[in-house]
């Protein structure tokens, strides 16, 4: 799911900078940020790697590609250190290849959390040593042993308010009623958040959703489907489905969806009531090239306030560290979903049992989704 | 002797390409066939799987229904605009020829989306039709079957007017003319002579549309409403998104067998015109 999540903050990012939104020399910074940590802050901590290069996987892009190449040779002449961007995109399946083939050639991989702590278990991902990441500067529950998180997004209700007026979905209660809130539907092609979406529409608390109740769910799911238009796949494709009028309700990312209600000017609209906070994270091969302090190094450079500030301005990512929500400008402050007071109204997906059960769930998903 | 230095210029000049194709293709594609047998253990379960597995199945008969459908529209069409662009006027052919170039400039993609723009609920279509008052209630024509094989047939029909076309052109018009004199009427000449005389590029012409339809993966995954619609999205879906490389693998080689087969049936019987070489 996040690899596509990522992908899309850079697609956002690409369009803003072809309207004049952003300078170019700002998306190079946050390029850069996405891509490879927030490696400015590397030059200090790692002025000792001066020979080494670290190979930072991420998910691509044609357009980044170019401007990786621009700030490869400017952080090279500042610090000695080369990190090459490699955007061949770390599925599970890649990284145990990596890892199996006995000399991985890739440090550090921008990851799922779930998917890291499950190559974790089995011993390809090296722990997080947090003597050298700091703790502190994470939220609580988001420091796996295996991943450490650098952002956040939810999935959140987005609503066509020229089909209900002033009336407001107030839950997933809403989101699956058709008679309260007429139209159709569109729903993430991938599962995550969705099973969680249904079991609190069905009446699950939020704190009861784990172990999720998969046949529950996919039970109201299964009657749900016709009221379904579409299942997106990307973010880009969400905010299509909104703008064209397919759907007067959608579950989608965030990021994309405080874009939909500024360019519509609130004619879509989102909440943040029973949204669902989803964690990225940074995870390092075992048996990296570079040596895993130097890939410690990079990840605990990452956690600068200052810098996910300058993510979050840019991608409305939120941030890893608490820190950041302080320095977030009040009218901005709507669109963080870390904010606490978006958090507190917001449910978690728990990574763990993502772990451990995403894959056989999402096959069951798109069994019902597409028979 | 002289037929034999032709046939080894032949296959020398078309060496390289040969051995680009069995090193781009036909070895990894042996990886597949290998993956298929022996992921996740030895033998044939995956095969076995693949034909009971109530999704794999549903996903191949919906790709068969679309490919058929998309064949019929598309050759259809493609044959009315190859009859333009051969047998028409000067003015006629070059209009007919742009409507056939035109498309081949512009991305899949974007032309996905074009469809999506026109066919969408507040889209073009939509908004005339309830403009003039003849719907009340906007009509559903994408993010379903529907959307699928209109926009596919959209990008196929060209590379159906190329086989038809040259059909076309190989036929004799004093055979025409002859049936004139003999007092045969238009539509008679058309039915009785033109279209049996055609009928190679037409079954070219639909084999390709066909097995070139079955793979398709970006035109359905925009157009049908995101789900699994046809059978290289359950591919895509079991080689990245939910592991199971053996079933994608068994899928993959199902579906090169069967295109296999049906470029056997074409060689076998129909000569197809566009695919014949030029003599």
């Amino acid at each position: 799911m996040h690899q596509a999540f990522q992908q899309d903050c850079l697609e956002m990012l690409a369009g803003r900078l072809e309207r004049g939104e952003v300078s170019r020399r700002r998306f190079i910074q946050a390029a850069t940020i996405m891509l490879a940590g927030t490696p400015f802050a590397l030059r200090s901590t790692c002025a000792d790697a001066a020979d080494k290069t670290l190979v930072f996987v991420n998910w691509g892009g044609d357009a980044i590609r170019s401007y990786d190449q621009a700030y490869g040779q400017a952080f090279l002449r500042q610090s000695g250190v080369t990190v090459r961007q490699d955007g061949s995109g770390p599925t599970e399946g890649a990284i145990t290849a990596q890892f199996k083939s006995g000399k991985p050639t890739w440090d550090i991989v921008d990851a799922d959390p779930f998917s890291a702590i499950s190559l974790g278990k089995r011993g390809m991902i090296e722990p997080i040593d947090y003597r050298i990441v700091d703790r502190s500067k994470m939220r609580r529950g988001f420091g796996w042993d295996y991943a450490a998180s650098t952002y956040f997004f939810s999935y959140v209700i987005v609503y066509d308010t020229s089909r209900f007026g002033d009336r407001a979905p107030a839950g997933m209660a809403d989101f699956f009623d058709v008679r309260k809130f007429p139209g159709k539907r569109s729903l993430y092609k991938w599962g995550a958040g969705m099973w969680e979406a249904a079991l609190l529409a069905d009446g699950v608390a939020p704190e009861k959703l784990y172990p999720l109740d998969l046949q529950r769910a996919h039970g109201k799911i299964a009657a749900f489907r016709p009221h379904v238009v579409s299942y997106w796949g990307g973010g880009a494709d969400s905010q299509q489905i909104l703008l064209s009028g397919d759907a007067s309700m959608a579950l989608i990312w965030s990021t994309r969806a405080s874009v939909l209600e500024k360019d519509t000017n609130g004619q879509l609209k989102f909440t943040w009531d029973q949204g669902l906070i989803s964690p990225g994270a940074m995870a390092v091969i075992k048996n990296n090239p570079a040596g895993a302090d130097t890939a410690m190094n990079f990840i605990a450079s990452a956690q600068d306030p200052h810098k996910q500030l300058i993510a979050f301005e840019l991608m409305g990512q939120g941030p890893a560290n608490p820190a950041t929500d302080a320095l977030i400008p009040a009218d901005k402050k709507r669109i963080n979903p870390m904010d606490p007071a978006n958090a507190a109204r917001q449910a978690v997906l728990d990574m763990g049992w993502y772990a451990d059960n995403y894959g056989a769930a999402l096959e069951a998903y798109t069994r019902l989704i597409s028979a | 002797m002289q037929r034999r230095t032709r046939a080894f210029t032949g296959l020398f000049l078309t060496a390289p390409l040969l051995a680009f194709l069995l090193l781009a293709y036909v070895l990894p594609f042996l990886g597949v066939v290998r993956w298929s047998v022996t992921l996740p253990e030895p033998g044939f379960s995956q095969y076995r799987k693949l034909a009971t597995d109530p999704l794999a199945l549903a996903v191949l008969i919906r790709t068969l229904r679309i490919c058929a459908l998309v064949t019929i529209a598309a050759t259809a069409a493609a044959y009315a605009i190859a009859y333009v662009w051969v047998r028409g006027t000067p003015l006629q052919r070059r209009l007919a020829e742009l409507c056939i170039l035109i498309p081949f400039w512009i991305s899949v993609l974007t032309r996905a989306f074009g469809w999506l723009a026109l066919l969408s609920n507040r889209g073009l279509v939509n908004t005339w039709l309830q403009g003039l008052g003849v719907l009340a209630e906007p009509l559903t024509l994408v993010r379903n079957e529907f959307g699928v094989v209109v926009g596919m047939t959209h990008f196929l029909i060209p590379f159906a007017v190329f086989p038809i076309a040259s059909a076309m052109q190989a036929i004799d018009g004093r055979v025409l003319l002859a049936a004139r004199g003999l007092g045969a009427a238009r539509l008679r000449i058309f039915w009785r002579i033109f279209v049996p005389m055609t009928l190679s590029g037409i079954v070219g012409a639909a084999l390709i549309v066909f097995v070139f339809a079955l793979g398709f993966f970006v035109t359905p995954a925009i157009l049908g409403g995101g789900h699994s619609v046809m059978v290289a999205e359950l591919v895509y879906l079991h080689m990245f998104q939910s592991p199971d490389w053996g079933l994608g693998a068994a899928i993959s080689v199902a579906l090169v067998l069967v295109v296999g087969l049906l470029m056997g049936l074409l060689f076998r019987f129909a000569r197809p015109a566009g695919l014949r070489a030029s003599r």
